[in-house]
């Protein structure tokens, strides 16, 4: 419909200028180049096309944020995202949560990988049951927060993640293209105005964070660390990307832990040097050479890492040499089930706790207490630093 | 319950053959001609290379839907199991990326992952299929290693020739084929039309529960999607003067592959369909020269572009408005994504002179110049590539006595690659003849296989429950290999039987190896999170090694039966990252034990109607996989019966028949292995009109090979 109005506006411009062209007269009659202008202004106003597929998009985002839109402040999660039921299950849980504590605010999720993005929208098999999972990239959302009709006065964004690492700087970094206006299409009015607040990851602060979160997962589990080993396994970043030192956090945990109980360890399916194969060694070296090893992801949901790193049956044993570590140690293309089952523990389906740090409603608070520090708290600079501690 | 069909479709077949009036029936007698071994004409049974046939007058019988279709029903050595990125075929063990497909002696172009589009085939449109196992990069260059198959296409000489055949089967299978053909004078035209399309078909509704999070019993994953596509094509040829033929041809070919998309993220949601672009140019011509001496030259351009066609929103790789790479940009249903076009520009001059009356030279020069434009997979976004070579074959023939005869072919071929530089690639096949009955033939011949462009500069991410990263490696070697087979043949009284036993040593061969993650670059890792990387490597050693019998009985002039049967064994050596040692591996997807038989039963009533039938069977024991499970092994039966009526000008054909007639299905959960995607039984027709005015031209046989012809496979 839009095109036939264009093209009949167009037509329209064309006759005129035949008109006009043919009348050689010196008339009082408004110049072509004006009704020219007049005609593209009026055809601007009433056909907003947008000339990509990105505006397309953002239109569609921001759309969406408009008729979600009920307070002037808004909270964006963000998380890299996964595709798998328990995974949006916990968002679910964690955003209704948001919700609960922060009730002035609008609250939103943002993935951060585009694969799951567009796996969660599903949006064509709405009919057959498919959820429509809306959880666009963080350009995108905070571009809609800006948009004209939507300008909320303040914008938080939490990081989900566990340590302030690679994928936290990326956080960083949308934010801080957001403010600095990076690609020239926002409001710079609005920009100088709007409040800009972000929350921490999970184990952001060794001092506090730490022992927090390592008092509220003992409070969870110092029944089961009483009967065996529990094993968190952490994401951890790979060593080239161990940005801002941010692995050592969970060699931390694991200290603050172990003030609990010797029987907690944790390690990481990316960190070079606290792989599955250093937590045997650590729980060796505590003289723990049997009994049962439970089995935890930790991380803010139990996705792929969790069923198949952590609980999966993939098993690179051999019945003559067994196990042979790769250069950096690890056992490659064996599950931790897998692993402490073949070294002489008892690890089995049974002992996989499959649960997501946001489906333990106290870790979670750690997570929204962060928020609350960053409502309370200064805005940041993101003008002048791309971390903002 | 098996036994019973059998025994009635054979009663049904004796009672049509008692009944029936025999009529004597002129049948062609023209001799089997194959050229794919050596590149010269030879009778089959005196081809010095040992050459598989699939005759006209078998394909015609066999009634199949497509290339796969009847490479699967009538050789042993070959399988398949199609899937979304093609038709995985394998030859004695080994993927289509070692095997070469020839249409009239030029190489097929275009592929996804190595998987050769068999749709750019018109089955309607086969004369007849060569099939030359072993390596031959001698003669054809990078790529035949398990083997060669030339697709030896029909030649319409007719004055005026209008057909039309449409096929309709189970699950929305249609095919569609339409010629016309005019002669006028020097000049003849032909243009082909083909559409094929299925529905698709699902075998089973469950994932495995082992690479879910629940178990899914609605999944909508397909076990063959629906796909559609169709093809043009004309072929101009000129004669200006006699023995001079110059031709010109030109085709473009549209394919869609249609995919489903269910409710679960994790496991049969899908944002896009895949779609491919070929368009063909080509030109040539043949001088023909005193006896079997010619020149000729092929010059030809091919396309074969890959999309993606987005079906909903999906973030890709790409570029934001400000020309930054960011891994958002969006795409909206019907929009398209190009993911890779290759294009191939070749040159081939080629000659074959008879020196002596021992010796018959085969020499040619090729250039080869590929482009690759892959936006998003290729580092760089594009990739070229250079090869020219200079190749030589001798057939030295000398009768040793009454009744023997020697026979050693040997070819030498020189290949210039920019980034290879030079490599020679010898074969030698020697055939002794003992009388009339018995050949004897043994190969050594080397094969090679240059790493695509693709393969060396790859970067790719693919979802399947978890992020896998695909990477390329440019420290890539080109893949080599040894072949050595032994062989004798039979033939007596309508009788053939041949045996072969063969070694195929294959060093350096490329697969994807799962590597650690720390040995990819970090930037990827950070931005997929992949679950596995895979890289391109070259495997140690691979070697194939196995025996092909076949038989082959033309009982009289309606009956004819046939069986084939391939054992395989694989012994692969793989460089195991993880362990940093050599690890014995399956190949993916080889069987021990596969086999193939037919009887076929052809009779004419009048000279204006005849008909046939013919039973087919084929098996495999279990396919051996790495990881996710092995194939069942299966056994299939197919009947097929046809009518022809002829009137003045017209020709009426009805096709009918029934495949895997006792229904079987592997339900095997998704994401595990299938023996076979067979869909279970489906029936099929054909009607085929044809008018053709004016005289065929009939093989222009020449007195060398018309000497020996009685008990050949005739056509």
């Amino acid at each position: 419909m839009n095109k036939i109005k264009y093209l009949f506006l167009g037509l329209l411009a064309m006759c005129t200028t035949a008109v006009f062209t043919s009348c050689d007269d010196d008339d009082q009659e408004p110049s072509i180049q004006y009704i020219e202008k007049e005609v593209i202004k009026e055809v601007e106003k009433e056909v907003p096309v947008p000339s990509s597929n990105w505006e397309r998009y953002q239109e569609l985002v921001t759309k969406d944020v408009k008729s979600k839109k009920q307070h002037d402040k808004a909270i964006l999660l963000v998380a890299f995202g996964s595709t798998w039921q328990q995974a949006f299950d916990a968002f679910d849980t964690a955003i209704e949560a948001y919700k609960a504590e922060f009730k002035d605010y609008d609250v939103f999720l943002s993935y951060s990988s585009a694969i799951c993005i567009n796996r969660a929208a599903a949006g064509e098999n709405a009919a057959d049951g498919a959820e429509i999972r809306n959880y666009y990239a963080p350009p995108f959302w905070l571009n809609a927060f800006a948009a004209e009709g939507v300008r909320y006065k303040e914008i938080v964004v939490q990081s989900l993640q566990v340590i302030p690492g690679e994928e936290y700087t990326r956080v960083i970094n949308y934010i801080k293209d957001f403010a600095n206006n990076s690609n020239g299409d926002l409001d710079d009015k609005y920009l100088s105005e709007v409040v800009l607040k972000l929350g921490v990851p999970l184990l952001q602060d060794a001092e506090e964070d730490v022992p927090a979160v390592a008092k509220e997962l003992n409070e969870l589990y110092k029944d089961v660390a009483k009967e065996g080993v529990v094993a968190f396994m952490g994401h951890g970043n790979p060593d080239s990307y161990d940005t801002y030192k941010a692995n050592v956090r969970y060699t931390q945990l694991e200290e603050a832990l172990q003030v609990y109980s010797k029987n907690y360890y944790v390690g990481t399916v990316d960190m070079m040097g606290n792989f599955k194969t250093h937590v045997l060694a650590r729980m060796q070296a505590n003289g723990i050479k049997n009994g049962k090893v439970y089995c935890h992801p930790l991380m803010s949901i139990d996705g792929d890492h969790g069923h198949n790193d952590m609980a999966g049956d993939d098993d690179a044993w051999d019945e003559k040499e067994g196990y042979e570590a790769n250069e950096e140690g690890e056992v490659e293309d064996t599950s931790w089930k897998m692993y402490f089952y073949r070294m002489g523990y008892t690890c089995n389906d049974d002992t996989m706790i499959e649960k997501g740090l946001l489906e333990l409603p106290t870790i979670r608070q750690v997570w929204i207490n962060h928020t609350h520090a960053a409502i309370d708290g200064e805005p940041l600079d993101y003008y002048h630093s791309k971390n903002p501690e | 319950m098996k036994y019973k069909w059998i025994t009635a479709l054979a009663g049904l077949l004796f009672s049509l053959h008692a009944s029936a009036q025999v009529v004597n029936e002129m049948q062609d007698s023209i001799p089997e001609i194959v050229v794919t071994g050596t590149g010269t004409q030879h009778l089959l049974k005196d081809a010095p290379v040992q050459t598989e046939v699939i005759s006209g007058r078998i394909l015609k019988n066999y009634s199949a839907k497509s290339l796969q279709d009847l490479l699967m029903g009538l050789t042993s050595s070959l399988d398949f199991n199609e899937d979304d990125m093609g038709s995985q075929m394998q030859m004695n063990g080994l993927g289509n990326s070692y095997i070469l497909i020839l249409i009239d002696g030029k190489r097929i172009h275009g592929d996804v992952g190595g998987q050769n589009d068999l749709g750019l085939i018109d089955p309607h449109n086969i004369d007849r299929i060569e099939i030359v196992k072993g390596a031959s990069s001698a003669l054809y260059g990078s790529d035949a290693i398990a083997g060669v198959i030339n697709i030896i296409t029909k030649k319409h000489d007719e004055g005026l020739l209008a057909e039309n055949s449409t096929r309709v089967g189970s699950h929305g299978d249609i095919r569609q084929h339409n010629g016309i053909g005019i002669r006028l004078g020097k000049v003849s035209s032909y243009t082909n039309f083909q559409l094929q399309h299925t529905d698709g078909w699902q075998n089973t509704a469950t994932e495995d529960p082992h690479q879910t999070e629940f178990l899914i019993t609605d999944s909508r994953n397909k076990t063959v999607n629906r796909y559609t596509n169709w093809q043009i094509s004309e072929r101009l040829t000129y004669e200006p003067v006699k023995n001079l033929e110059l031709y010109a041809e030109g085709s473009t070919y549209w394919k869609r592959i249609y995919r489903p998309s269910g409710k679960y993220a994790a496991v049969d949601v899908k944002t896009y369909d895949m779609e491919y672009h070929n368009r063909s140019l080509s030109a040539g011509g043949t001088w023909k020269l005193d006896g079997t001496d010619f020149i000729s030259l092929d010059v030809d351009w091919n396309k074969h572009a890959y999309y993606y066609y987005f079906t909903a929103i999906t973030l890709t790789d790409g570029y934001d408005p400000q020309g930054n790479f960011t891994p958002y940009y969006p795409y909206f249903p019907d929009d398209m994504e190009l993911q890779s076009d290759q294009q191939r520009t070749m040159a081939n001059l080629k000659g074959v002179f008879e020196l002596s009356e021992h010796h018959r030279l085969n020499t040619g020069a090729e250039w080869r110049y590929d482009y690759l434009e892959a936006p998003m997979r290729v580092v760089g976004g594009e990739a070229k590539d250079h090869t020219s070579a200079l190749y030589v074959q001798d057939e030295i023939s000398y009768r040793l006595s009454d009744k023997v005869a020697a026979n050693v072919t040997a070819g030498l071929r020189l290949n210039h690659n920019d980034q290879f530089g030079n490599c020679l690639t010898p074969k030698v096949s020697g055939m002794l003849s003992l009388g009339d009955d018995i050949r004897l033939r043994a190969t050594w011949s080397q094969g090679f296989k240059t790493p695509t462009p693709k393969e060396l500069q790859y970067r790719y991410v693919r979802y399947m429950n978890g992020t896998y990263l695909y990477l390329g490696n440019t420290e890539l070697n080109p893949q080599t290999s040894n072949y050595y087979s032994l062989g004798g043949e039979y033939n007596r009284k309508g009788l053939n039987i041949t045996v072969t036993g063969y070694l195929n040593d294959v060093d350096h061969m490329i697969t994807l190896v799962t590597i650690p993650n720390s040995k990819a670059p970090a930037e990827y890792i950070a931005k997929y999170d992949p679950v596995k990387t895979r890289q391109y490597q070259n495997l140690e050693s691979a070697k194939t090694k196995g025996v092909d019998v076949s038989v082959r009985y033309r009982i009289n002039r309606e009956w004819m039966a046939g069986l084939s049967y391939s054992y395989l064994d694989t012994d692969a050596k793989q460089y195991d990252t993880t362990h940093e040692k050599l690890v014995d591996v399956i190949i993916d997807g080889t069987a021990h034990h596969k086999g193939s038989w037919f009887a076929t039963w052809n009779r004419s009533f009048s000279s204006k109607y005849q008909m046939g039938a013919g039973l087919y069977g084929r098996m495999s024991s279990k396919r051996y996989y790495q990881i996710n499970g092995n194939g069942k092994g299966y056994q299939i039966w197919r009947l097929s019966t046809n009518h022809e009526l002829t009137a003045k000008k017209m020709t009426y054909r009805i096709e009918a028949g029934v495949d895997n007639i006792f229904d079987y299905v592997d339900r095997t959960y998704h994401g595990l292995h299938l023996g076979t995607t067979t869909p279970g039984r489906t029936i099929y027709a054909t009607l085929t009109i044809k008018f053709a005015q004016g005289k065929k031209l009939k093989f222009k046989s020449n007195n060398k090979y018309n000497s020996n012809s009685n008990d050949n496979e005739q056509d």
